[in-house]
């Protein structure tokens, strides 16, 4: 999902103009069973056990497992590589029992070793998640080949790991990757993995096929032959694609959501919403505490008075998100909590706050000067961008745009700190020491991307971040972060606008769509086509 | 028999447009006062049908006559400075090259041919992407790709007359060899290089809204260009967002062009009839 903008500008046309040509006998041969899946970006990186985003698993999910899936079901999971996982009292320790029978794409079995292996050589070091969720992982003990035990050297709460088991527990092959550079290493590109597809081929602004796997675990799974994902960065193309039957299925929003209402009603096409709650980002404004204006409190608040939310929602979302209270979203089953302190859009109460912490209005009506830095990743940072704006203009702020591409974003905000107010779409990841704690807690190296590199820091905050994560009663655990709900809305050292999540746009002859909660990221082996 | 400038059709209908153009954009603050960005209604108000926003207005609901017309500021100021600059380096490039001639000529003719290998869209890409996108960036990138045309036409004017008499007497006098390049000839061979300065003009235009709708104009000023991108998310829905600064582009670039053919052949005494 994070294409340069410059680089997609560029490649828009060009790409277009190659898919539109590419592929004819491919989308010709749908007899068996070929699900058409439009791409919008093409990720470089296409291991999902070291880079764990969203854009990486589209497509590499069907082909390398995790440990579990996320469900609808009680209990939030449903089993796959793990048919088990158990804690210790003491919280040292998990126990995963594997499963039986698996084996990889090559042939090789499956065993503990490869999860022992996945997990101390890729998860623990290098994995953008793992780094810090693993960071007390001692060692992975493998009595046999079907258990592996975690040892942990500080209490860790079984309920964050297995939150987190779908996004960090994707298993490599130890014997493809023992002994080499594991960044380096071509299975990364040509995937290899235990899942229901296996790697097929892959050309540069045109496709990724994934071919069926035989020999799945899965009883008389997968249903498809096999997936393309044709590269369609364009979104109009993709609507035009999916109109002329080219394509079954675009996700992630590739769909502009001005174009859903008339594609809804196109025959043969439905609008899904379903299949993304476990994938809900936040659209968040992130301060910059070392300039001196937003180091105060009320200058904070004013801003968050100033942000007229059901503008937003309607207006850029057209009503395909909700209103975030706080940092963590309301569709989250266990540790939302709506008691929080909230900010009605409010100018007069905005402009109040401003003249009390010392800003009044210069001539002209301007207070003072911001630099606002949207992400470019998403149509929708880019518009809330020009939205805040004038929000902040109406109560005498002066906020410049700095536009970057996505490298130069990443750089100005999360190293350089070039920035007063940047605007980020962060992810919640069913658990909020994922990567949620990350974006307000004290101490973080500079360069890390979707941290708090904002220079806050609040010793209270921290303790009560650092108390969560080596709470290991459900409930208490539960309480701390509500109080850190509680706290960020207080303090305000971001100011969460929306919670959003995507939609796709489906054939009505695909089958078995939308099915978990992480489904346009998980492996498709129950979808299938219906003639 | 040449026709005055003013005689021609073609001059009186792209000068009236032009002349239009340049005073709504001069006049932008007094014709739609406040700021062009600021939220003035319901999102998505089709054009004619809102008496205080006929243009109707864009997907967060901003005016979009208001927009238009602080967005033909943005084009005439970039057209005009882009020009401006490409011809007044071309010019010193071009007359230096031609007055010195030998080892400085070749040197910087080859600069000059260097430059204009590299499609001009290209090197202002590259160069806005470089430097970060701002109005002054954009305006030097454009005339990154322009001056090379007043360099070679102006070397080649520098050429003929530098044989002048009136060169010869200015040696004679005791003029420094800048002075007589400088202030004597480069005067001279003014005319034809105004004559492409039009052409320029309308090709910065062009480039300037070309680079915003790429994403890569000045956002925090009004540009037709993002315009038609903000607008192209929508041009099944919405597409008067695209389609109305896209006419004003046309406009532009056609009165530009109707001019700059006027000025040429009435500067070149050519004639089509």
């Amino acid at each position: 999902m994070l294409a340069t903008i410059s680089r997609r500008g560029v490649l828009t046309g060009t790409a277009a103009l190659l898919a539109s040509t590419a592929l004819p006998r491919l989308a010709l041969a749908q007899g068996g069973g070929r699900l058409i899946v439009a791409a919008d970006s093409e990720p470089r990186q296409l291991n999902p056990a070291i880079v764990a985003s969203n854009g990486v698993f589209f497509i590499s999910s069907k082909v390398i497992e995790p440990l579990a899936e996320a469900s609808y079901d009680a209990g939030g999971l449903k089993p796959l590589l793990a048919t088990g996982w158990e804690g210790s009292e003491d919280g040292l320790s998990i126990t995963f029992t594997l499963r039986e029978g698996v084996s990889w794409h090559d042939g090789t079995p499956f065993s503990s070793a490869d999860v022992a292996f996945s997990a101390m050589e890729v998860w623990k070091p290098l994995q953008n998640i793992g780094r810090s969720l693993f960071a007390n992982l001692e060692a992975v003990e493998t009595p046999d080949p079907l258990t592996a035990i975690f040892r942990f050297s500080k209490p860790t709460p079984l309920q964050l790991i297995a939150n987190a088991l779908p996004v960090v527990s994707s298993v490599l092959p130890k014997h493809v990757y023992e002994g080499s550079d594991i960044v380096e290493n071509p299975a990364n590109r040509a995937l290899i993995g235990t899942g229901p597809f296996k790697w097929g081929d892959y050309r540069p602004g045109e496709y990724y096929l994934l071919t069926r796997n035989d020999s799945y675990w899965g009883e008389g799974l997968p249903h498809l032959d096999d997936i393309v994902f044709r590269v369609l960065p364009d979104r109009a193309a993709a609507a035009s694609s999916l109109e002329a039957g080219e394509v079954h299925l675009a996700a992630f929003s590739s769909v502009p959501l001005a174009d859903l209402d008339r594609i809804a009603k196109v025959p043969g096409l439905s609008v899904v919403t379903k299949g993304y709650e476990a994938l809900t980002y936040q659209l968040i404004v992130e301060i910059n505490h070392r300039t001196e204006e937003l180091s105060n409190l009320k200058v904070r608040q004013a801003i968050a008075h100033a942000i007229d939310k059901d503008f937003v929602l309607d207006t850029i979302f057209l009503g395909y998100a909700e209103k975030a209270t706080g940092p963590v979203p309301a569709n989250d089953p266990t540790f939302y909590t709506p008691d929080v302190t909230t900010y009605p859009f409010d100018i007069a109460a905005a402009k109040a706050l401003l003249d009390e912490a010392g800003y009044p209005e210069g001539p002209g009506g301007t207070r003072f000067s911001l630099r606002l830095l949207p992400a470019p990743y998403f149509a929708e940072t880019r518009q809330f961008g020009d939205y805040l704006r004038q929000a902040l203009a109406a109560i005498g702020i002066d906020a410049q745009i700095v536009p970057h591409d996505a490298a130069g974003h990443i750089k100005a905000v999360y190293t350089d700190h070039a920035f007063d107010l940047a605007i980020a779409p962060t992810v919640f990841r069913a658990d909020p020491a994922i990567s949620t704690t990350i974006l307000v807690r004290s101490g973080q190296p500079d360069g890390v991307p979707f941290s708090n590199q904002g220079g806050y820091a609040n010793p209270e905050l921290d303790a009560l971040i650092d108390e969560a994560l080596v709470t290991l009663d459900r409930d208490k655990r539960v309480a701390l972060y509500k109080d850190f709900q509680r706290m960020v809305t207080a303090d305000l050292p971001l100011i969460n606008v929306a919670d959003w999540s995507f939609t796709s746009v489906v054939a009505d002859s695909v089958t078995g769509v939308a099915t978990n909660p992480r489904w346009v990221v998980s492996n498709w082996a129950e979808t299938g086509l219906s003639e | 028999m040449t026709r005055p400038f003013l005689r021609r059709p073609e001059a009186l209908l792209g000068g009236a447009i032009l002349l239009a153009l340049i005073l709504i954009a001069g006049f932008a603050p007094l014709i739609a006062p406040g700021d062009p960005l600021a939220i003035a209604g319901r999102p998505l108000i089709p054009p004619f049908t809102d008496a205080g926003l006929p243009l109707g207005t864009d997907r967060l609901g901003r005016d979009l006559l208001a927009e238009l017309i602080h967005g033909a500021r943005t084009s005439v100021a970039v057209g005009l400075s882009a020009a401006l600059v490409a011809v007044f380096a071309g010019m010193t490039v071009g007359t230096a090259a031609g007055f010195a001639g030998g080892a400085i000529e070749a040197a910087l003719m080859r600069i000059v041919d260097a430059f204009q290998i590299v499609p001009g869209f290209l090197l202002a890409l590259a160069f806005v992407s470089v430097a970060g996108p701002s109005l002054w960036v954009v305006v030097l990138a454009i005339a990154l790709g322009a001056w090379t045309g007043p360099a070679r036409l102006a070397r080649a004017r520098v050429l003929s007359l530098r044989e002048s008499d009136f060169v010869a007497a200015a040696k004679v006098m005791g003029m420094s060899p800048a002075e007589i390049a400088f202030r004597q000839i480069m005067p001279l061979a003014l005319p034809p290089v105004l004559a492409v300065a039009s052409v320029i003009v309308a090709a910065a235009v062009l480039t300037e809204a070309a680079l915003s709708f790429l994403g890569l104009g000045d956002p925090n000023s009004v540009t037709w260009g993002a315009m038609i991108a903000e607008g192209r998310n929508q041009l099944r829905s919405a597409a008067y967002l695209s389609i109305i600064p896209g006419i004003a582009l046309v406009l532009t670039v056609i009165s530009t062009y109707l001019v700059g053919e006027a000025l040429t052949d009435s500067l070149t005494g050519r004639d089509k009839r």
